[in-house]
């Protein structure tokens, strides 16, 4: 369990980016949204310690985050940065991924054992040889949550992990993400991809000018004006809605919603 | 960080043509240069601390926060003169006078970083000949300091997420460790150039010899009275220097 109090950020510069931020998160796929500038990225970073509250406390399976340096929460929250070529600087896909388990003082069995799990995981098995940089923009970002899953994380931070990507890379990506939640991971996707939000959050939480504004279902959520937010409901919802058929998650229940409703 | 120096002012000096404050402050430079004498050089820096406040609307302690980097060397002033020279005490008074030239040389130039924006300095010193290409290169590398400095809180901020610590350990595991962060950021910095190459290029960078500007610059009646002004006080620190053979003490007799 994850658990923000009250939590305040204040940057050298002045600007007050998290204004008394109540959140809590599980097993569960939570979706972070928000406009630039709305906090979204302050508060994730404050999840495996990047930042520090300076006022209020996040705690992390009973650990204060004030307490302990990055490298002891990395265990257990997983940050994948926006974009992965940020990370990558072995020579080749396999030391890539035991980096991060090197560091955590491992012996080498388990070291390679979680390597090779990781890459298993996100599907890339066989790529061990090549260059990190060599691969395509949805097989490094599925190596980028290798490489942070090798920690073995229970919690998982993506930040924008579709953005840029063409729609099988993106479709790779979203399955990964789903197999990790069936394996019991606990997922914050910060995103500005309304339809991903639609598609994979169980619940959204919602930032405004470093405020909570909304904290609830999905249902819930795209009934708010959003626009109001700076966001934009999902085509697919508009035509559902304009059908008459409501809430929907993806194209395959809109089809079933029409043809069952034509029976 | 190191950059910008500029402070927004409404100030004679923040609206004189970078030209005339270039010149100027090669001007204050060199005719610093002409004094050794304490009795000149100690003033000097305090006219040119009070001139930067009244001409340029800039707060003492903001001047005198920039200087801070150079406390070092000023106390290696301090300390060494009185040690090599005798008597002692005057040995003080030339350490003293002395960084006092040095602070000055740095303030004349602070001053001009904190009057102008960047994109009139650059302009300024193309308009007085220097070839554009290399005023862009300056302006982009200045550019680019922030960007990078940015980036490289983000490589590290992404490698502390998988447990990399660079504090731990003695000095060559520290240069090791940091290759972690200098290889992504050597991956990044040469692909922001090689976009930065093709942007330039796809705007027919270079495509005439002679190039204009958005942004001119010209010479107003005030700036060449300035100009004038900056001739006659160099002309009359010549003056006082060989015409009236003040401000020059002879240190090794």
């Amino acid at each position: 369990m994850i658990q923000v109090k009250n939590l305040w950020h204040v940057y050298e510069n002045g600007k007050e980016a998290l204004r008394g931020v109540d959140f809590e998160m599980g097993e569960e796929i939570v979706a972070l949204v928000g406009q630039n500038g709305s906090g979204k990225t302050t508060l994730a970073k404050h999840l495996n310690g990047l930042l520090k509250p300076t006022e209020g406390r996040v705690i992390v399976d009973g650990m204060d985050t004030m307490e302990h340096t990055v490298a002891e929460l990395s265990r257990i929250v997983g940050y994948v940065f926006q974009n992965p070529e940020h990370m990558f600087f072995e020579e080749d896909v396999f030391r890539e991924v035991a980096f991060g388990p090197k560091n955590l003082g491992l012996s080498e069995e388990e070291v390679e054992e979680r390597a090779r799990w990781a890459l298993r995981v996100v599907h890339l098995e066989g790529y061990e040889d090549r260059t990190p940089y060599s691969l395509s923009g949805g097989e490094k970002q599925r190596l980028a949550i290798a490489c942070v899953l090798a920690m073995k994380p229970k919690y998982l931070i993506l930040d924008e992990p579709t953005t840029g990507l063409d729609a099988k890379s993106s479709e790779s990506v979203v399955g990964t993400i789903r197999e990790l939640r069936e394996a019991g991971h606990g997922i914050l996707l910060i995103t500005h991809d309304m339809e991903l939000v639609l598609e994979l959050a169980e619940r959204v939480v919602l930032l405004h000018e470093g405020r909570k504004v909304f904290d609830g279902s999905v249902e819930d959520f795209f009934s708010l004006e959003l626009h109001d937010y700076g966001l934009e409901v999902p085509e697919i919802l508009r035509i559902s809605e304009r059908a008459g058929i409501g809430f929907v998650r993806n194209v395959n229940e809109l089809i079933e919603a029409i043809v069952g409703g034509g029976r | 960080m190191i950059y910008p120096l500029y402070v927004e002012r409404e100030s004679i000096l923040h609206s004189l043509d970078p030209r005339v404050k270039i010149i100027g402050t090669l001007a204050g430079i060199a005719a610093m240069m002409l004094y050794n004498d304490p009795a000149f050089l100690i003033p000097i820096f305090f006219i040119a601390l009070i001139s930067g406040r009244l001409l340029g609307k800039i707060e003492v302690s903001q001047q005198l926060r920039l200087l801070k980097p150079l406390t070092p060397i000023v106390v290696i002033t301090l300390v060494i003169w009185p040690l090599i020279y005798e008597p002692r005490l005057k040995g003080l008074l030339f350490g003293i006078s002395f960084s006092m030239r040095l602070l000055t040389f740095a303030l004349l130039t602070f001053l001009l970083l904190m009057t102008t924006t960047q994109r009139d300095l650059i302009l300024g010193f193309v308009k007085l000949g220097m070839p554009y290409e290399f005023g862009l290169t300056i302006s982009i590398a200045l550019r680019y300091i922030p960007t990078l400095y940015i980036l490289t809180g983000n490589i590290m901020d992404a490698q502390k997420s998988r447990g990399w610590e660079v504090e731990k350990g003695n000095l060559f595991v520290r240069m090791k460790r940091m290759t972690a962060v200098l290889i992504p950021l050597l991956v990044a910095s040469l692909k922001t150039a090689h976009e930065l190459s093709i942007a330039l290029e796809s705007r027919a960078f270079g495509a005439s010899k002679k190039r204009t500007f958005l942004h001119d610059i010209e010479m107003s009646g005030r700036d060449y009275a300035a100009i004038l002004l900056v001739v006659l006080l160099f002309a009359a620190a010549l003056y006082v220097r060989y015409g009236l053979g003040l401000g020059h003490v002879v240190i090794y007799g």
